[in-house]
């Protein structure tokens, strides 16, 4: 029998052989090496002292858990909680635990560790153990109480003194140098499998620009990428992941809005903001102009508000307005990104006949902010951007999607925030991590991660 | 307690079978069924029902407008075909008509509504702004859920290698066996991480006979691997990382699972040979029983895949390493860089030197694929097209019979896993 052009073939393969690398199963072993901007000086995930970044949230999930997770299309999924039930009215919450999970310090996951918890980061709940069970009770209603355990401050850990803290994920801490370095270690028995790495090594306190340097000699396998700096580092050939828009960049207004005159020059303000010039130049293409809170990923509806500047009507506007104050802008001063964004702004401001002076004073008229967004859910996110920004809560008549835009509508109204831009999480990965996989929020999986060794 | 815990309301998934859809017309084989329901399911999601939401956001429109002249503009910011959109659009149209909103041009139009078919993580969002004179512009909208999952992933036919889907569901797949009468399969077990399901196939779609709980005490390892054995005297055993379970013979069917390093079948029915596995990791350790010819240890390895020969047999194994270690009984050669992946299974045909050999291969980041070699000495020689998989491949396994294998391919679009049978047609 004739074999059907097998020597064709053969020649093909040894193409495809030099073309493709084997799609080969994880390997086990090795160090990640991290390098990032964020200092904590604490890593207990309940400490709201400390700065919120996607990393610091990113680091809570690798040495705790939650009773639950949201997966990428939002759904409540299980975790160290298997199973739940909420009693009619959504204010008393009852909670099965998984069995035989064990925290870092070998002491078994009871309800009263997890009482314990949840009360650090809640005191307001009452919450207390029933056997193999927790039971949440709120003071109100609560309809999206498992999101809100899905967030990271809600991680269950078992604190034994003062800077002694234990988690259940999947990495326990080896070494830890607050503010300075941090070491964590695969833990063997991991109830949802060790991971395939040993180890990960995260340097912090350091620059974008040294985070690069590092990348580039070979001393770092995961960094963060600047905003402005993505497109430069994708044509350099670097491997670099973005998450969905995750971060909010606002004006907030230090005032509740004074007068009508004073209503009218901050929707001038709004209208004179050129966005769309801002992403292309300052932001390099990345990110979405945004005058909404939420991005339409999480809302499906932020294109009702619109982001075009309108010029002319900023200046009726402020024709309206016989007397308008200077007011100062201030932003971060160790982001350049933000002092470049304030001066443009000053700019737009001016076309419009309002004076926006840039500053670095901390009690400036108008502060130029980042707020994550912090959950994909988007009734959470959005109680978040409030509570993060001292603005008034949202109130939800419901839980249709109507009522999440009249919520969002009514703290626009205020006009104590102008969104500019939502923002992804980026970062630059070197080329031996392997199965690199995050969540559309921007949640690494590192347990999944893996270092492909170089092959013979 | 255990009343409250039955009344928790955490689901799990449901699986979804790839033939539950379709009663078979008399005479048609259930393979074709299977293969037409696969075929058709992206289809069957959307061939949609559009009238509900279109009645309810018509309603709302409507009650802003009242009565009259609107100009209307439908756009997609969806995922939404543009085919359906454009029916959406119609059936918008006609609903406001039967309220009394009537199309009419921009200048003619009292109030211009622009309606956005758009969604978020879990659902469709349709939003209608509604612009009225001079005065402010309301807007309202509707949500409903969107479907789970996108579209069944392309069915490239192979010309050599003959792909029949078995099964598919969103829990990880490890094993999957058909129990087949005259071709016609009759019995599907399916080996999940937790838990065993047992189908027959009756009345043109499968049904479940069963579950099985898998017991097991210590954490399975992340990239779990499993199979699911054929036994004389039972029904079946199950190889889990440091996990062994045994079925009963008697129908029903229980299964006892214990801590168990044994060592996991690598043969078939014709060649024996066993390794150990290692339990907290995803490859054999390389320590095989009884061994080949002298040979009773290896290195590390992935995946096994027996070559008979006259008087003896070659086992590849693809090690952690990277290599493929050919084995004769005597030597340990190392064969040259194929680009093959982890997983290899062999397969018995009736074209060839008789036994073929399966491999994976990588194609790009979401895909991989597989291709048949025939190896007339040391050397492989591909001796199929590639058959592409619309994700990657978790697992690879020679049946028990010898001549087929399944694969499970993880869907990169859809997110679940799906279950094949291989086969290697010869001449076509």
């Amino acid at each position: 029998m004739r074999p059907f052009g097998w020597r064709s073939l053969a020649a093909s393969s040894l193409l495809l052989a030099a073309l493709a690398s084997a799609a080969t199963r994880p390997q086990y072993g090795g160090t990640v090496r991290i390098s990032t901007r964020i200092a904590p000086a604490s890593l207990d995930p309940a400490d709201g002292a400390q700065q919120d970044s996607i990393t610091r949230r990113n680091l809570t999930r690798l040495i705790f858990d939650t009773l639950v997770t949201l997966d990428n299309a939002g759904k409540v999924q299980p975790a160290l909680a298997t199973s739940w039930k909420a009693e009619p009215g959504t204010q008393r919450w009852e909670f099965w635990l998984r069995h035989d999970v064990k925290f870092h310090d070998g002491s078994p996951l009871t309800g009263d560790a997890v009482a314990a918890s949840l009360r650090t980061a809640n005191p307001k709940w009452s919450i207390f153990p029933n056997g193999d069970s927790v039971v949440i009770e709120c003071d109100a209603p609560a309809p999206n109480l498992l999101g809100e355990l899905a967030l990271p401050r809600n991680a269950i850990a078992k604190r034994t003194a003062p800077g002694k803290i234990f988690g259940t994920g999947p990495f326990q801490i080896a070494d830890w140098q607050p503010g300075k370095k941090l070491t964590l270690q695969a833990e063997e028995g991991y109830w949802n499998g060790r991971p395939f790495i040993d180890s990960i090594a995260i340097e912090m306190s350091k620059s974008f620009r040294d985070q690069m340097i590092s990348l580039e000699l070979g001393k770092a396998d995961l960094i963060e990428v600047a905003p402005e700096q993505v497109r430069r580092t994708m044509m350099e050939g670097r491997h670099v992941v973005t998450s969905a828009p995750v971060e909010l960049i606002a004006l907030v207004f230090a005032r509740d809005r004074q007068s009508a005159e004073d209503g009218k020059l901050r929707e001038a303000v709004s209208l004179s903001l050129d966005r769309a010039s801002i992403r292309n130049v300052l932001l390099q293409g990345q990110g979405e102009p945004a005058a909404g809170i939420l991005p339409n990923w999480i809302s499906g509806y932020a294109f009702v508000f619109p982001v075009d500047a309108n010029l002319r009507r900023a200046q009726e506007l402020r024709g309206e307005v016989p007397r308008a104050p200077v007011w100062t802008l201030s932003y971060d001063a160790g982001d350049p990104l933000g002092r470049v964004i304030a001066e443009r702004i000053a700019l737009n401001a001016r076309d419009a006949g309002i004076t926006l002076q840039p500053s670095l004073s901390g009690t400036a008229d108008v502060r130029l902010v980042h707020v994550l967004l912090g959950s994909i859910d988007p009734h959470i996110a959005l109680a978040n951007v409030g509570a993060s920004l001292g603005l008034s809560q949202p109130k939800f008549n419901g839980s249709s999607v109507e009522d999440l835009y009249q919520a969002e509508s009514a703290i626009l109204r205020t006009q104590r925030l102008i969104p500019l831009f939502q923002l992804p999480a980026a970062y630059a990965l070197s080329p031996s991590v392997k199965a690199w996989n995050q969540e559309r929020d921007g949640t690494w999986r590192l347990p999944d991660v893996w270092l492909e060794t170089e092959k013979p | 307690m255990l009343k409250a815990r039955h009344n928790a309301v955490y689901n799990s998934r449901v699986p979804k079978m790839f033939i539950s859809y379709l009663r078979p017309p008399r005479g048609v084989c259930p393979y074709l069924l299977v293969f037409f329901s696969l075929y058709f399911s992206a289809a069957r999601v959307w061939a949609a029902d559009w009238s509900g939401p279109e009645q309810q956001l018509a309603s709302k429109i409507a009650s802003v407008t009242g009565p009259g002249a609107v100009a209307l503009d439908v756009a997609s910011r969806s995922s939404i075909s543009k085919i359906d959109s454009d029916e959406i659009a119609r059936g918008l149209r006609a609903r406001l008509s039967t309220l009394g909103v009537q199309y009419a041009k921009a200048e003619q139009a009292a109030a211009s509504v622009q309606i956005s078919l758009s969604e978020n993580l879990q659902n469709y969002i349709w939003v209608a702004e509604i612009h009225q004179g001079a005065g402010e512009s309301s807007v309202v909208m509707i949500s409903f859920p969107r479907p789970a999952g996108g579209t069944v992933g392309g069915q490239s036919p192979a010309p050599t290698i003959r792909r029949t889907p078995l099964w598919s569901q969103d829990e990880r797949i490890l094993d999957v066996v058909s129990l087949d009468v005259n071709g016609k399969p009759l019995h599907l077990i399916v080996l999940t991480p937790e838990q065993l399901g047992i189908y027959r196939f009756q009345d043109g779609r499968w049904q479940q006979d069963q579950t099985l709980p898998i017991t097991h005490s210590r954490p399975w390892p992340r990239d779990i691997r499993g199979r699911l054995v054929l036994s004389k005297e039972h029904l079946f055993d199950v190889y889990l990382p440091g996990t062994f379970c045994q079925s009963t013979a008697a129908v029903p069917l229980s299964l006892s699972c214990r801590d168990s390093d044994d060592p996991w079948p690598l043969g078939n029915e014709q060649v024996i040979l066993s390794g150990f596995f290692a339990p907290r990791r995803n490859f054999f350790t390389g320590v095989l029983v009884p061994g080949v010819g002298n040979q009773t240890t290896a290195p590390s390895f992935y995946s096994a895949a027996p070559l008979p020969r006259d008087k003896y047999v070659l086992w590849l194994l693809t090690a952690v390493g990277g290599q493929v270690h050919a084995l004769d009984g005597i030597t340990d050669q190392t064969v040259a860089r194929l680009g093959w992946g982890s997983d290899i299974a062999s397969v018995r045909t009736t074209c060839g030197s008789g036994w073929q050999v399966l491999a994976t291969q990588s194609g790009n980041a979401s895909t991989e694929s597989v291709r048949a070699y025939e190896f007339p000495d040391r050397d492989p020689v591909p001796m199929s097209q590639t058959l592409e998989f619309n994700g990657s491949i978790t697992a690879l396994w020679t049946e028990s019979g010898g001549s087929t294998a399944v694969a499970i391919s993880k869907n990169s679009e859809m997110g679940g896993y799906e279950a094949f049978r291989l086969a290697i047609a010869c001449g076509q």
